[in-house]
């Protein structure tokens, strides 16, 4: 196309908007592993002395970053093999079986996905106190899979709408069940589906930190957003911010190598938006 | 039913069992709740009857006549198995049984009385008249601080005291512990001048937030548009991490950033600028603080949405509008805004919806602060019910200010099912069983 106007008033708008975020990422690297004068912005030495919480006890209250951790991967991999399962047989359910009411539940589901439930929170929170899950991992993993569980539903009828209803069909003229039909012939057409859903899901449990703030505020159910944000809020003024970044590299990590692995395919999902 | 349906139904009631429980029960509750008076005093399952010093106060302000105050506070003295227990612990067991052989049962209106049926004991009497005067409080039987865990308990109680039936109604009522039914929470919301700010401040958080959300996204898709491959998605790149980095960390960066020790001051105090928080010291900065927080996230959806449909734009309109000599201005004025239009009223009514009811970024960059500036309604009813500094978290009135965010939220979704082409949806399955 005809560069009829120059690129770059528009690449120093966007650097100067961009300048804070890049800024903030360098800093966050810089800051983790290196020290510097008070006052200054230059870094003075290499040290992994902000790491220490990985080898030492930060005597805050908490019962060790390892045991955070292994909360944090257990509250993200249950919660997303709870959504992916649900999903994946709700998603079929919607896309192609006939059943009573199968418009009603559609309509609840588009309802239900642009339903802003952390405005539930307050309820679920007194329902959980009933329910006696209050302060359990198990009850914020119940409650983070059903605020997924939407989303879930949405993309993976979205996958099986794309499946093309003649292998369906020449398996049922073959005499195979409508379930056999699903578990042999449409499943694996779904995978792509199924794995993405997974990743979502296990990406938004390991980042969430609402739920297990108000819902298991407690040392045995803590997990590493709420390990951080404790830090964070009660640092006041003596804030070391070379510690809370190297505790948020830390809990990043495997936020950023599996966005780097599924880049392609979590871009798409992004776009479709659970965040503000 | 054909067999598909059941299977259909079956394949649907996990996802079924989980929305009802964790979707449509904690819509109801919320409107429940906001009708109770719920709150860390009242707990959650219900409560118990006790009468203590406040609520005699209570009672007093009420009305209640002197006597029946005096009759709640000192229902007399009896001789019970709990208060000869109590004897025996204190002046051994002989006495108490001794005692217990003579008067159980009985009740004695002073203590006076009570130290002279002691002093009456044939076998080692207690000598020392303060030792005699303890001896006869064991026996005071007071309304005062004693746990009812029933009603029927708690009146029975009432019966024995002798308190007028007349003034029941109102004793039970303060007793009681638990939580009760209320329609005051909307009235009392509508009172405090505190509820009306945080509607401002929700406008304010709102508008600038979306105003930039949709400005910058729409100038990001355009602008890595046109721009070489390289740089686009050098850019998309960027301004997409905000987006995939968990909420907490995000915020440790801004607050570094904002902090008294930190990027903003460092580098102003180069040019002799003392340091201060450059995030709290004034309304002014916080809010710019908060819209950009949310904004640099926002604005990320804003740019992926955008940048698709722009894509999808026929490459031929472009070409030809080149030809016909329109400039890049021209282009996007008169090609690529047409092109948005349901894109931007999407983004726009999407995030109007989770701006309204977010409060994550704001509860950890300035937690409603300074002084409460930015102190918006989602975070307003977060703090009443599940996080104050009080200690007296109200559930009650809590969900009286979510209750009107899950009915806007109700509506608009409700509206989503007009937007979305719901037709399309609804296809019919073509197997039928």
């Amino acid at each position: 196309m005809r560069q009829n106007f120059r690129n770059w008033p528009v690449l120093l708008v966007l650097f100067v908007f961009s300048a804070p975020l890049l800024i903030m990422l360098t800093f966050l690297l810089v800051d983790a592993f290196t020290t510097k004068v008070p006052g200054t912005m230059v870094p003075s030495g290499v040290t992994l002395h902000h790491f220490r919480f990985l080898w030492t006890d930060l005597d805050n209250g908490s019962w060790g970053i390892w045991g955070v951790t292994l909360n944090t991967f257990n509250f993200a991999l249950f919660t997303s093999l709870a959504v992916t399962a649900i999903s994946v047989t709700a998603g079929y359910a919607l896309s192609r079986l006939a059943f009573p009411a199968r418009g009603f539940f559609l309509g609840g589901l588009i309802v239900l996905h642009a339903f802003p439930t952390v405005t539930l929170i307050i309820a679920i929170f007194l329902i959980l106190q009933l329910l006696g899950l209050y302060n359990t991992l198990i009850g914020v993993i119940v409650v983070k899979a059903a605020l997924e569980l939407p989303f879930g539903i949405w993309v993976m009828k979205g996958f099986y709408d794309t499946v093309p209803w003649e292998i369906e069909m020449a398996g049922v003229q073959d005499g195979a069940s409508r379930f056999t039909v699903w578990w042999k012939l449409i499943l694996p057409q779904v995978q792509p589906g199924l794995m993405a859903i997974l990743i979502f899901s296990f990406l938004s449990g390991w980042s969430e930190f609402i739920l297990p703030m108000v819902l298991a505020p407690g040392n045995d159910a803590q997990v590493l957003s709420t390990y951080l944000a404790t830090m964070l809020l009660d640092g006041g003024t003596q804030a070391d911010f070379n510690l809370f970044k190297a505790v948020g590299l830390f809990y990043a990590l495997p936020v950023i190598i599996i966005y780097l692995v599924f880049q392609n395919k979590l871009m798409n999902i992004y776009g479709g938006g659970t965040k503000g | 039913m054909q067999r598909s349906s059941w299977l259909g139904l079956a394949f649907l009631s996990p996802a079924l069992i989980v929305v009802l429980l964790f979707f449509m029960v904690p819509v109801v509750l919320t409107g429940f709740f906001a009708f109770t008076n719920m709150s860390t005093a009242t707990g959650v399952k219900g409560g118990e009857y006790v009468l203590n010093a406040s609520g005699l106060r209570a009672l007093a302000d009420a009305g209640l006549p002197a006597k029946t105050l005096d009759q709640i506070e000192g229902a007399g003295y009896r001789v019970d198995a709990r208060g000869l227990e109590a004897l025996a612990a204190d002046f051994g067991q002989p006495i108490a049984d001794e005692f217990g052989k003579l008067h159980t049962g009985e009740v004695f209106a002073k203590r006076r009385d009570v130290e002279r049926a002691l002093k009456g004991l044939r076998s080692n009497p207690i000598r020392k008249t303060r030792d005699r005067k303890a001896a006869a409080e064991l026996f005071k039987r007071s309304m005062m601080n004693e746990r009812f865990p029933t009603l029927p308990a708690f009146e029975a109680a009432l019966e024995e005291a002798k308190i007028p039936e007349a003034d029941r109604p109102l004793i039970t009522k303060v007793a009681y512990t638990g939580w009760v039914w209320t329609a005051e929470n909307f009235g009392f919301l509508f009172s405090l001048e505190s509820t009306w700010q945080y509607a401002k401040n929700t406008g304010i958080y709102v508008v600038f937030t979306l105003s930039f959300n949709v400005l910058f996204g729409l100038f990001l898709a355009i602008a890595t548009f046109y721009l070489p491959a390289g740089q686009a998605s050098t850019f998309r790149a960027i301004w997409f991490l905000p987006r995939i980095l968990p909420p907490v960390l995000y915020i440790v960066m801004w607050r570094w950033f904002t902090w008294d020790t930190g990027f903003i001051s460092t580098v102003l105090s180069g040019f002799g600028v003392a340091p201060k928080n450059w995030m709290l010291d004034t309304e002014f900065h916080a809010w710019t603080t908060i819209v950009l927080i949310n904004g640099f996230v926002g604005a990320s959806m804003g740019m992926i949405v955008f940048s698709s449909a722009i894509r999808a734009i026929p490459s031929s309109m472009l070409y030809a509008s080149e030809v016909d000599g329109a400039n890049r201005l021209q282009q996007i004025w008169h090609i690529i805004l047409p092109q948005l239009r349901w894109p931007i009223l999407f983004i726009t009514s999407y995030q109007t919806m989770s701006l309204l009811t977010s409060f994550e970024y704001i509860y950890l960059a300035t937690d409603g602060g300074p002084g409460g500036a930015t102190e918006v309604w989602a975070l307003a009813a977060f703090h009443t019910a599940l996080n104050n500094y009080g200690g007296n978290l109200q559930y009650g009135l809590g969900a009286t200010y979510a209750l009107l965010l899950v009915v806007i939220g109700l509506l608009a979704s409700l509206a989503y099912l007009r937007l979305f082409n719901f037709r399309n949806l609804l296809i019919k399955p073509r197997i039928e069983g």
